[in-house]
């Protein structure tokens, strides 16, 4: 049995805004355990970046509070001194590769020296090792020496993707989180950064988190699925489950919108959109858009309900509620 | 209605963007459209996917007579508007409606959604204040933006990307076009939006009995979308077939790459590689001799890398244009 890795217990975090608080992310928990890769799915807006950046604590300006623990490894980092989880968490224990990070690259200057900079800047290398170490790991994930010393302008999309995958890795995390690694890019190039992806993963036994709102490309990673709407995980499942048997109405209504080439069902999109976070609706927060809505779910919040082995959902469906 | 009737026409259509000319160099040029075939009815849906950099929405824009064609023939209804000037191009820009990629940027921020729609209406002097006002209000209720009174006075930055997005097809529709051409109008767009905007698409175009092309990257899409599948691949049409041929029996090695990279929501994907051709679509300034696709294609044989293969009729309603298959 692996060891558990990183722990959240009911971790939630808001932010000021004029018209109110917004809870961004509310009661997370879950467990990792090591090498397993947890995908987030959910709409723009269901807060599954601000749970991302939100483990890292990159948070914006506007931060209200945060609350919760967050354990790596047995220690409580959320509790942990600014300065103190700056030196020994961020990055050298996780890292994170952010959505559309491969148009963020700086323009003027050679991608290895990119690749070295948190090595120089978080561990203390000096140059000439921190670059030896950055051009193994460009080669790691395919780049050659030639394309090391070249700056970004010259890189595909897709090169540009693995110089952003490799910067995250450089510093042996045991963590990543991949933030929508794959949405800008085309489906050959997609695929090959999947595969590149589940060689690493392989190879360094690390542990993803991996944020995207393309289900199908969830498959290609997935161990467990946790479903996220309105700033709440509503359904946390293994991937088999999350497929096969999925228990919440939010979940099922996700998956029958997915178009796919085997089958040739009718795809339904869901109706409405999502509510505002900072007023949400009573009860259930799907209720106003489920198709499988009861009287209770307009009035009570549901619990997260066990559904099957390590497969839980907030959800009234298929539960006595009397 | 005549849905035997072919619309559009495009023969041998080439689009070169001429690149670097100085006194003493030669001109460059990037051939982005190179050589392309293909008719449309009127009714029809076209799927037209490629990567980016394949000239498919270069392709696009020139059918619609944004860009200059450098070469061949566009025949719309049997007119020949390939080298029309701008000037005499004005029942070209009725006849045919463009639904842009990016919503957020399609729009002009200053304007209401109103005056958006009825931009179009003032430039061709069309109908009174009143009767545009009309029509205004019937394309809103065509895209379902309802209740109309909602939206028809809101600016674009008070809109969901989604209800941008209704706004740009309902601007491209209000003219009552023949031909629309929708270049990745949803990728842009939340997973749980897209769906909606393309049955929104097709319910209208099917109602109004137009021709779309639509254009994008992303395959899974295009099965519940579309009677026609254009593969294209560095500026060629490599193969075009009938949606559901195409999808049962795909013949180009491209087309069978890409059909294969495409993930399909089984959980048992994560335990396997996916197979992916080698290296990276190529440089459109100096395209590799004979066939474009010998040098990432496992299949290649001397003579992809000498001649390039002509577009051959392979069955009924498919055409493949590679080497390894023979006509008849």
């Amino acid at each position: 049995m692996a060891d558990v890795v990183l722990k959240l217990e009911n971790f939630s975090v808001s932010y000021k805004t004029q018209k109110g608080s917004l809870e961004a992310v509310r009661n997370v928990s879950f467990e990792l355990k090591e090498g397993e890769t947890l995908a987030i799915v959910g709409e723009s807006g269901c807060g599954k970046s601000s749970l991302a950046r939100g483990i890292l604590r990159l948070f914006p300006r506007n931060l209200e509070k945060t609350s919760g623990k967050i354990y790596l490894d047995g220690e409580d980092i959320l509790s942990l001194k600014e300065d103190n989880f700056r030196k020994n968490i961020l990055w050298s224990k996780i890292s994170m590769v952010f959505q559309g990070a491969m148009n963020s690259l700086n323009p003027v200057l050679k991608v290895v020296y990119q690749v070295a900079e948190p090595l120089i800047v978080h561990m203390g290398m000096d140059k000439d090792s921190a670059f030896k170490r950055a051009k193994e790991m460009l080669s790691l994930v395919g780049i050659s020496e030639s394309f090391a010393e070249r700056y970004p302008f010259e890189l595909s999309g897709g090169m540009k993707q693995r110089v952003v995958i490799a910067m995250a890795l450089v510093t042996h995390p045991k963590v990543v989180i991949l933030d929508e690694p794959t949405s800008a890019l085309d489906v050959i190039t997609q695929a090959n950064i999947l595969n590149l992806l589940k060689v690493l993963k392989k190879e360094l036994n690390l542990t993803y988190i991996f944020i995207t709102h393309d289900i199908a490309t969830t498959s290609e990673l997935a161990d467990k699925v946790a479903v996220m709407y309105a700033g709440e995980i509503v359904e946390l499942s293994p991937a088999e489950n999350f497929y096969n048997s999925p228990a919440h109405g939010y979940t099922m209504m996700l998956l029958n919108s997915v178009p796919t080439l085997k089958t040739t069902k009718k795809l339904k999109s869901i109706p409405g959109s999502p509510p505002s976070l900072i007023s949400p609706p009573k009860g259930c927060r799907f209720h106003p858009r489920c198709q499988y809505v009861m009287d209770i779910c307009r009035e009570k919040e549901p619990p997260m309900f066990k559904k099957g082995e390590e497969h839980f959902a907030k959800c009234y469906i298929g539960e006595s509620h009397e | 209605m005549n849905n035997n009737e072919i619309l559009l026409k495009v023969e041998n259509l080439k689009v070169w963007f001429e690149i670097r000319k100085t006194i003493i160099s030669q001109p460059l040029y990037v051939k982005a459209v190179d050589g392309v075939n293909f008719e449309l009815k009127k009714g029809e849906t076209i799927s037209l996917v490629g990567e980016s950099g394949s000239g498919k929405t270069t392709l696009g824009r020139t059918i619609l007579r944004l860009y200059e064609p450098t070469d061949g023939k566009i025949l719309f209804e049997d007119k020949d508007i390939t080298n029309l000037p701008f000037k005499e191009l004005n029942w070209y820009r009725k006849e045919t409606g463009f639904v842009q990629q990016d919503p957020f940027g399609a729009l002009a921020p200053h304007f209401s959604v109103y005056r958006i729609l009825e931009e179009p209406l003032i430039i061709n002097k069309i109908g009174t204040p009143e009767s545009r006002k009309e029509m205004i209000i019937k394309a809103l209720e065509e895209v379902k933006l309802t209740p109309v009174s909602d939206f028809i006075n809101k600016y674009p930055h008070m809109l969901s990307g989604g209800q941008m997005q209704r706004v740009v097809i309902a601007r491209a529709l209000i003219m009552k076009p023949k031909l629309i051409v929708a270049d990745e109008p949803v990728s842009m767009l939340d997973a749980s939006v897209r769906i909606e905007i393309l049955d929104l698409l097709r319910d209208i175009q099917m109602n109004h009995n137009m021709s779309l092309i639509y254009i994008t990257h992303d395959l899974a899409t295009v099965r519940a979308f579309s009677d026609w599948i254009f593969i294209m691949y560095a500026g060629n049409l490599v193969e075009r077939a009938k949606t559901d041929e195409l999808l049962s029996n795909p013949l180009h090695p491209y087309t069978k790459a890409l059909l294969s990279a495409i993930p399909d929501p089984d959980p048992s994907n994560r335990f396997k590689l996916r197979e992916v051709p080698p290296g990276e679509p190529p440089n459109l300034i100096n395209p590799p001799e004979g066939c474009r696709f010998h040098p990432r294609c496992s299949f290649a044989m001397e003579i992809c890398k000498k001649e390039e293969p002509k577009e051959i009729n392979i069955a009924k309603d498919h055409w493949v244009k590679c080497w390894l298959y023979k006509e008849g």
